[in-house]
């Protein structure tokens, strides 16, 4: 039995990611962090070992590449790492009407949200069933539930976590593997995303949350090993709502949703260059 | 040198104006109003009417300058548009690089806030740790985008510093009401304070003396695409009265506030706000910041800059002398 596990969280530069991982930190929990090259991941590695007594292992790895996935289980084989804890957290998101949206960008979404998912997924399912009880904790989003104009690709990969989570759930189950599926609604991760929620309508501005907020949620969904998180009461809520309502009724509301949701917003004359697809929204 | 200083007429500009003026430097103060003008009088400064929302008119202000500090900045904790933020101090501060840019300014020190690195643990924050929580000020918010830009033209080569200061007290013309001079006055002569219970929240607090050298300091050895925290001391909000308390031989009382009651008053009072139109004091998102540690190290400056911190007691007893001599004037 190995003395030390870890937890592995993607995308933990920015964002829910490092908010998961300081929350992680806070728990006594040693990290294996994986994120893009830059400084940001080092700054939190050294912010983390500075304040808490963990171990951090950083990974800088692009996950939209051939064989990242791999690259980063083979580093963590190498090292001698036992991971009990598996977030795929790493995601991109995308406010736009498709037309306008890049198919590079499409690509490049599908690629990260899909693909290093199930990838990264499948390289560790067999270190997890060693290191049980284990976890994985996937991050879906609320938009799975809907069917968003100007977020379909977004909202489909996310639907796509979601079905590939539940239906995992039940296989590995029996191995001592819990997984569960976090939902969140809009999260004030990024500027960009930040400035768009504050620039939309009270209700988006109510529902949305600090990622400081849901991450301790999160947490405590995946140890409790439940099976689809969803952190705020008023997103439950609204779930539970638009579960029971008419077909006609949720498109009529879903495009009335998305009229509000614009990338270019009110902030975007302040910002350095104006948003193009692809610095769009890195959400969770 | 020739110097120009946007903002000169706010609290730490016009600190900083005396500061360069009585250096024998040429100071020219960017002032919108008439109505500051006589906090600028000394025969070394010139008054520019200007506004950074006016790009022309600080491309007039800045000809012949060799230097610029740009310290202008809404800093008021709560405005009636809250869109006044970013047009200042975003598009401000693109504005005067723009212009900068245009007349060949040699070096640029911009004045930022730790609020940009936002509440801490109970270690100080440098300038490199990650924000631990989202953006809830606007204030903030602004200011962290254009800490953005000036990086952006810093990579075209432009030689900027950014400094962070924190919370600023000491000797100085103060513009609004929450400002930490007038929380002193207040425990002072009307002997109380509130504070955020249970009293062991911390806050740096820095000398306005000290911030205005780190601003000169940070012109002279400052490295360009640098960001250095202009810091102070470090302390609870308890011990920072319990020590004016002692140096001012007041008897004033230090009320610890319970979160929950300023919330249900920072509620009342944007209804207030809605209803008569008086605004409010502070909102609920000012509170978060105070129930939370604000703490930050100057080491990074003090290394490199050569940035020193008042002693607590001298620092504190100027600030009395002051406070004192304004209600005697």
């Amino acid at each position: 039995m190995p003395d030390k596990f870890y937890t592995l969280i993607t995308g933990a530069s920015e964002g829910f990611g490092k908010a998961l991982a300081l929350e992680c930190a806070r728990r006594n929990m040693n990290l294996v962090l994986v994120a893009l090259q830059g400084p940001e991941l080092s700054f939190l590695e050294q912010f983390i070992k500075r304040n808490y007594s963990v171990d951090v292992v950083c990974i800088e790895k692009d996950l939209c590449r051939d064989d990242a996935c791999c690259g980063v289980f083979c580093l963590v084989k190498k090292l001698g790492l036992q991971v009990n804890m598996l977030v795929n957290n790493a995601g991109l998101g995308s406010t736009v009407c498709f037309q306008d949206g890049s198919p590079l960008f499409y690509e490049k979404q599908i690629k990260l949200n899909v693909l290093a998912t199930t990838v990264m997924t499948r390289h560790f399912l067999e270190m997890l069933k060693q290191n049980s009880p284990s976890h994985i904790l996937n991050v879906g989003s609320m938009a799975s539930f809907f069917c968003l104009p100007k977020k379909m690709v977004y909202a489909a990969t996310k639907s796509f976590v979601y079905t590939f989570s539940r239906a995992l759930r039940q296989e590995v189950k029996k191995d001592g593997v819990s997984v569960s599926v976090l939902c969140p609604g809009g999260m004030n991760t990024n500027l960009s995303l930040t400035l768009m929620i504050k620039s939309s309508n009270y209700f988006t501005r109510l529902t949305a949350m600090n990622p400081e907020s849901a991450a301790p949620i999160a947490l405590d969904g995946l140890l409790n090993k439940k099976e689809v998180i969803i952190p705020g009461r008023l997103n439950n809520c609204l779930l539970v709502v638009y579960k029971l309502l008419p077909g006609r009724v949720k498109t009529l509301l879903m495009r009335r949703a998305m009229k509000e949701l614009n990338v270019e917003n009110r902030f975007s004359q302040y910002l350095p260059q104006p948003l193009t697809i692809l610095r769009c929204a890195q959400v969770a | 040198m020739k110097i120009l200083i946007t903002g000169a007429s706010g609290y730490l500009g016009n600190k900083l104006a005396h500061s360069l003026a009585n250096k024998g430097n040429q100071v020219s103060a960017l002032v919108r109003s008439p109505s500051a003008d006589k906090f600028l009088s000394h025969p070394n400064i010139h008054i520019v009417r200007g506004d950074v929302l006016e790009k022309e008119s600080i491309v007039t202000a800045m000809k012949a300058c060799d230097q610029v500090y740009h310290v202008a900045a809404t800093v008021a904790p709560w405005i009636k548009d809250s869109n006044d933020y970013y047009k200042v101090n975003v598009d401000g501060t693109r504005n005067v690089l723009d212009a900068a840019v245009q007349t060949g300014i040699e070096k640029m020190v911009v004045t930022s806030t730790c609020g940009v690195l936002g509440p801490s643990l109970n270690e100080p924050l440098s300038e490199n740790d990650p924000r631990l929580t989202a953006f809830k000020m606007d204030y903030e918010l602004s200011k962290k985008m254009a800490e953005d830009i000036v990086f952006q033209y810093t990579r075209q080569g432009m030689k900027i510093v950014i400094v962070s200061p924190a919370k600023i007290y000491g000797p100085g013309n103060v513009s609004h009401s929450l400002t930490a001079n007038a929380v002193i006055d207040e425990f002072i002569y009307q002997r109380k304070v509130f504070i955020p219970a249970p009293g062991t929240y911390k806050a740096c607090f820095c000398y306005i003396d000290d911030v205005v050298n780190g601003h000169v300091l940070a012109m002279e050895k400052g490295r360009s695409g640098e960001k250095y925290i202009l810091g102070g001391i470090n302390l609870s909000y308890q011990e920072f009265f319990e020590e004016i308390r002692q140096l001012s031989s007041c008897r004033g009382r230090i009320i610890h506030a319970s979160r929950n009651v300023l919330r249900a008053w920072a509620v009342f009072q944007w209804l207030n706000y809605k209803v008569t139109g008086t605004p409010p004091r502070f909102t609920l998102n000012a509170l978060d910041i105070v129930w939370s540690n604000y703490i930050f190290n100057s080491e990074k400056a003090c290394r490199e800059l050569g940035y020193t911190i008042t002693s607590l007691p001298e620092a504190i007893n100027q600030t009395i002398h002051f406070l004192k001599n304004q209600k005697h004037a």
